[in-house]
């Protein structure tokens, strides 16, 4: 079967080959002989090297190339030896930090700090400011940005399809604050897994007597499968297909993001060109579907958990019943006090009444509809008015005896009302029951389920064992009442020296290098299968995964030491006249590859050089209200939240604020493992004409007038450090004078009330917002 | 061929400079923006993704969200008439439906030489019927609104891949190079159901989403700033600009990127002008104005949607998806209460302007390569639901194509006898997609991207078994 199965991907290899050679695209067959190759030369599946357990690599020493101090320019060095190439040289300091301050904080370096790392001769410089860097508490929300991307994290439950409508999550932020502070605390891979995957496992939060800070942390880490868009709070939407999607796309995610394996395919049948079959896909669904039971489904607010152990949550539920009862006894003491009230009224206004018909009259209103004689009808629609006391008459008509009772009775309530337990809610997951059976769904049709299959994991990963879970629950130290399959999972995923925990290392460490790159070293960082593109350097990817566990799973050193290479620090500037067309595309890292800002961080940039940037960390998403013309406002009650870091701002899965859609914010249908880059004509309209980028320039301006000299150049000078981080060239300088010297002019000829330190300001918040705009702004050098 | 290659990851780093000599060396249009690749030139390339000679050279998809009432509206069912109050099991979706059938309350017609059946509620319509191909034999997969137009926009229920104007604007790039190839123009007041969501670029690069255009205030958001900047001063900042990009350039020559950037900076000036031009009415005459009904209140909204379509197509742009009025309701289709005034309601909303269109695009001679799609998500129910509404069916619907070689005059297909099913000739959205590609001279097999480990396609006919209905082509 998996011969047959190698055959199939080997010719369809072949296939695409004879397809392009007949379009006659040689140069793209060229670059995509690399992409080709491995999959047809494959033997066999086990044998493709992403499913391979990760043996020694050795350090490749390159001659002639005088003493390397990190392996990886080792690696880097001996493949563009090969070519005849070297790496470049290092980029200056400058740009530098600023490449490393994006990279590890998202945010740039102060003016200050450029100058201080610029004056700082020593050998250890670069090493402190990384460490600097690294202990930052924006690392986390940059790496947790990253992480958040590949896991589908949103702040909203549904899919988010209107743009008028926001299902918003109770608490659903947590878990996000979860991912910013164990990045933030260098928490090790292995664990970070496991927390999300079975948090719930790792404690017998069931029993607990109180939800320790601990155990909470482990609940709200299972946000990370609470990331599917689930529809089934409508009623419409609560059935079995909607409810399999769910679970399907949890399935997917998951398996994108930890295995970088597209699996989609088999969820309808064996995977056609990757070693994957139909029943790998349901026996993997089946670890996840005990907490996400499509028969045994829960709707979002029923998933969702109290923020109190269910023994307290009981207790407390008794305790606001018993409340509510002597509440509703209260309430009813006052209504019969009120009644009476209101029959003393109704009896002196019967007794204005003549006396022959007093009797008959109340006999009449007392009676019912329709029992009431001709006679009787008569009265009680010529007096009804007389028996309706209105409650502001009862109350006007209370005595002092009734009003203290009310009183009493009143404070009462307040007082009961006031002891009423409340508690918030988590989004995370947990086993809703025992497991019922998984059955392979045929076509992926839930109403034509196949044959019963038992949760295990992909064969390809399995090292030649069946790959079933041997047995559910408490085989595995899981607590409480759960199957302990998740647990399972996150086990088999972080077992050393396994093929899946080497596929899961592998995939990490290729996104890490995607971030401080621009591009993995497996280029396709969502797909390590047969139909993925190879690694470029494959000894350095297993060398840095086996470096990742060997540093017991934790990113800090990782990145450090990938950031310490000269590799990372070169230049990104062509240097090398041969290098564009032996490496055109760079793949070989000749050079740093020039990346442009992500849409986050170029909203958190242009707060930052204004000066407005709040950098506080950590709390509910700041909402954004829809306007009609498509674009967000924030409310003006939250007014003061409106220079928080993007990552704070309500994340949606279709609807962002123009700036950030422009400048490739994902939709986040599933997840997201790679970012696009692209250079469309929205982006310089929103650059040039968003309320926002307008704004920021004119504080930006003001910051600058308020802080400079006087003298235009002082001014040019300091607007250049704020947002490209270096000082303008004296052309430069020239340029911008001559223009903002011009533009104050032309300010002050059409309106000449203006003052001229306003026309000033004016002129140069047009230069800022010029410098946002440029390219220089907007890429890492 | 951009089209047709499957690329294995995003396309190399070519600068323009590179890709006009590669062009030389036959690359051909493996081409990054479709700025630079021009219909002419994709075309005489030939390749698998082009097929056949187009009858159509840009589309115009009036979205009709919400689920339009077949049975009511373009499918007159006698023997529903005559079966009202019976019993029939079907498949429904909201609750409040009774298991009765019920007939419509509306009137039927016929209208044109053709003698084509539609409900007297669309006279207008009616009016070109020797121009429309009316299909009723249309059926769907999902019971909801958001899988149902996500479906009929980009072939799937779930909602990430790429919708059909993103894949022609990928295929024929623009005639206009001061406007996006794909533009939606959608209600100034708000989104439809789903918003967004129609008009993704999915996996295929971004400058292949449709661009919003509003028919007031800015036309494209963005488009200037909410302060006007005098043109001088905003000559200086861009010359500047320019001054400080091209020297960064220099140390870059080979990132084309950032070579698009500088030109897009001339781009959005000229988008200024041609998108405010757009919407200066001044050399539309009275009576054309009149006959998209933006002299009357009911029909102005939309009327003029479906005039800027025309100014669009005109223009030279691709693909243009338009959208009903979203008051009182974002899909004013879907008539849960009462299908007589609540379709009384938005047909005098939407009839008149359609049809406008269509004349006035024929008039003009446009209408010959210009393909207009009207259709909604799915049909409904032949049982009543809420009293005297009808609730959400995808077993059957109606549409209607016009134009770009569509077959004028002609009914295809049938529904069972109370409408419930399409039953003869059933089309479904993956053969509606196969031929809207045909009509274009594209083969929907043929176009491809390549994505997460294989070539993807609209139709992904090896799955959907989607085919060119044949009988639909003029």
């Amino acid at each position: 079967m998996a011969a047959q199965r190698i055959r199939f991907i080997a010719v369809s290899a072949r296939e695409r080959f004879s397809r392009l050679a007949r379009l006659g695209a040689i140069g793209v067959l060229t670059r995509m002989t690399a992409v080709l190759l491995p999959s047809a030369t494959v033997v066999s599946a086990d044998d493709h090297w992403a499913f391979r357990p990760l043996g020694t690599v050795s350090v490749p020493a390159v001659s002639g190339a005088g003493p390397i101090d990190n392996p990886i320019d080792g690696f880097i060095l001996t493949k563009l030896a090969e070519r005849g190439l070297t790496i470049s040289p290092p980029v200056e300091p400058r740009a530098l930090l600023r490449r490393a301050a994006f990279d590890l904080t998202g945010l740039p370096p102060t003016p200050e700090e450029i100058a201080a790392f610029e004056a700082d001769a020593s050998a250890t410089a670069w090493s402190e400011t990384l460490d600097r860097l690294l202990a930052s508490p924006h690392f986390g929300e940059r790496w947790g940005r990253h992480w958040l991307d590949q896991a589908g994290y949103v702040d909203v439950l549904g899919g988010d399809n209107d743009a008028g409508t926001i299902k918003f999550g109770e608490n659903k932020w947590l878990y996000r604050d979860y991912v910013v502070a164990s990045f933030n605390a260098d928490k090790p891979f292995d664990r970070f897994l496991t927390e999300q995957l079975a948090g719930d496992e790792l404690v017998d939060w069931r029993s607990a007597a109180d939800f320790t800070p601990s155990m909470r942390e482990l609940l709200i880490a299972t946000g990370f499968l609470r990331v599917s868009a689930d529809d089934t709070d409508e009623h419409e939407l609560n059935t079995l297909d909607i409810r399999y999607g769910v679970l399907h796309r949890t399935t997917e995610i998951v398996v994108t993001n930890l295995l970088g394996l597209t699996i989609g395919c088999a969820k309808c049948h064996d995977h056609k060109f990757e070693p994957i079959t139909q029943r790998d896909y349901y026996r993997f669904e089946a670890l996840l579907q005990p907490a996400l039971n499509p028969h045994q489904w829960l709707q979002p607010r029923d998933r969702q958990l109290a923020a109190l152990p269910p023994a307290a949550k009981a207790d407390a539920e008794r305790t606001n019943a018993e409340l509510d009862q002597q509440i509703a006894a209260a309430k009813a003491q006052i209504e019969s006090v009120k009644q009476a009230c209101a029959e003393r009224l109704r009896e002196s206004r019967f007794a204005s009444l003549p006396e022959p018909i007093r009797a008959d009259t109340k006999a009449a209103l007392a009676a019912g509809v329709e029992k009431r004689t001709e006679v009787q009808r008569y009265l009680a629609e010529k007096f009804q008015a007389l028996a309706k006391i209105s409650p502001e008459e009862v109350a006007a008509g209370l005595n002092a005896e009734e009003k203290d009772k009310i009183g009493g009775y009143e404070r009462q309530i307040a007082e009961q009302n006031g002891r009423k337990r409340t508690w918030p809610h988590w989004q995370v997951v947990y086993d809703v029951g025992p497991p019922t059976p998984t059955c392979l769904l045929r076509r992926g049709n839930h109403l034509a389920p196949g044959s019963e299959v038992a949760p295990g994991f992909p064969h390809v990963l399995c090292a030649g064992n069946s790959g079933d879970l041997e047995r559910d629950a408490n085989g595995n130290g899981s607590a409480g009442a759960t199957s302990g399959r998740r647990l399972a999972l996150a086990h088999w995923l972080t077992a050393p020296g396994s093929p899946a925990a080497s596929l899961v290392a592998r995939v990490w460490v290729n996104r890490v290098w995607q971030h401080l790159f621009g591009r993995g070293i497996v280029e396709t960082s969502d797909n390590f299968g047969l139909t993925g593109s190879p690694p470029t350097h494959p000894e350095l990817l297993d060398w840095l995964a086996t470096r990742l566990i060997a540093d017991g799973w934790q990113l800090k050193p990782l990145v450090k030491q990938i950031m310490l290479s000269s590799t990372y620090r070169q230049m990104s500037v062509e240097r090398q006249p041969d290098a564009p067309r032996i490496d055109p595309d760079n793949r070989l890292l000749w050079r740093q590859r020039l990346r442009r800002l992500e849409s986050e961080t170029i909203r958190d940039a242009i707060l930052a050089a204004s000066g407005r940037l709040d950098r506080s960390v950590g709390g509910p998403p700041v909402p954004l209200v829809p306007q009609p013309d498509g674009s967000f406002t924030i409310k003006p009650e939250q007014a003061a939240d409106r220079f928080r870091k993007t990552i704070y701002l309500l994340m949606r899965r279709n609807y962002h604020p123009t700036l950030l859609a422009v400048f490739d914010q994902p939709v986040l249908t599933t997840n997201c493992t790679r970012r696009d880059s692209s250079a469309v004509v929205l982006q310089s309209l929103t650059m040039l004409n968003d309320d926002f980028v307008v704004e920021e320039s004119a504080a930006l301006a003001a910051r600058v007038s308020a802080n400079a000299g006087a003298s235009w150049d002082e001014r040019i000078d300091m607007a250049f450090r704020l947002t490209l981080g270096r000082r303008p060239a004296d052309d430069e300088t020239a340029w911008c004078r001559e223009t903002v010297e011009r533009d104050a002019a032309l300010v002050r000829a059409a309106r000449p009330e203006m003052p001229v330190e306003q026309a000033s300001l004016e002129a140069l918040s047009r230069l800022c917002q010029t410098l946002v705009n440029s390219s220089e702004f907007l890429y890492l050098r | 061929m951009r089209a047709t290659v499957p690329l294995p990851y995003s396309p190399p780093n070519l600068s323009r400079r590179e890709l006009l000599q590669a062009s030389g060396l036959g690359l051909g249009t493996l081409v990054l923006d479709y700025l630079l690749a021009r219909n002419e030139a994709r075309a005489a390339d030939g390749g698998p993704a082009f097929r056949g000679t187009p009858r159509a050279r840009s589309v115009i998809m009036l979205v009709q969200n919400g689920g339009p009432s077949q049975m009511d509206l373009f499918d007159p069912k006698p023997e529903l008439t005559r079966q009202s109050g019976k019993t029939m099991t079907v498949e429904t979706f909201q609750k409040g439906n009774s298991d009765k059938l019920m007939a419509s309350p509306l009137e039927f017609r016929r209208y044109g030489e053709c003698g084509m059946e539609i409900s007297s509620l669309l006279p207008n319509l009616g009016s070109v019927a020797d121009d429309l191909c009316l299909v009723r034999s249309m059926f769907s997969e999902h019971n909801n609104h958001t899988e149902g137009l996500v479906l009929l926009n980009t072939g799937k229920i779930f909602p990430g891949r790429p919708a059909l104007g993103s894949w022609v604007s990928y295929a024929l790039g623009t005639e206009n190079d001061s406007l996006p190839a794909y533009i939606v123009l959608r209600d100034p007041e708000g989104y439809n159901t789903s918003g967004t969501l129609l008009w993704q670029n999915g996996w295929l690069p971004a400058e292949y989403r449709g661009t919003e255009v509003a028919t007031q205030g800015a036309p494209v958001l963005n488009l200037s700033p909410r302060q006007p900047v005098a043109a001088e001063l905003r000559r200086g900042q861009l010359d500047v600009l320019a001054r400080l990009n091209e020297r960064h350039r220099l140390d870059y020559p080979h990132e084309s990127e950032l070579e698009a950037r500088i030109r897009n900076y001339e781009l959005a000036a000229r988008m200024q002008l041609a998108a405010g031009a757009l919407l200066d009415l001044s050399t539309e005459t009275a009576e054309t104005q009149r006959l998209y009904g933006l002299d009357r209140p009911e029909t102005a909204g939309y009327g003029l949607r479906c005039l800027m379509a025309r100014r669009l197509v005109e223009s030279g742009v691709r693909f243009i998806q338009v959208f009903p009025p979203v008051k009182p309701q974002s899909q004013p289709w879907d008539a849960h209460s009462n299908v007589k005034t609540e379709n009384e309601a938005i047909c005098g909303k939407c009839d008149q302007p359609s049809a406008a269109l269509i004349k006035d695009l024929k008039r003009r001679g446009l209408l010959e390569d210009t393909l207009v799609i009207w259709s909604g998500e799915f049909g409904r129910l032949p049982v009543s639901q809420n009293g005297s509404g009808r609730d959400h069916n995808r077993n059957a619907f109606s549409l209607l194509l016009a134009g770009g070689g569509a077959r004028g005059g002609y009914v295809h297909g049938a529904t069972d006898e109370v409408g419930y099913q399409a039953a003869i000739d059933r089309v479904s959205v993956h053969d509606l997609h196969a031929t809207v590609l045909h009509l274009l001279g594209l083969d929907h097999r043929g176009l491809t991207y390549y994505h997460h480990g294989s070539d993807e396609s609209l139709t992904d006919a090896r799955v959907t078994r989607a085919s060119i209905v044949k009988d639909l082509l003029a």
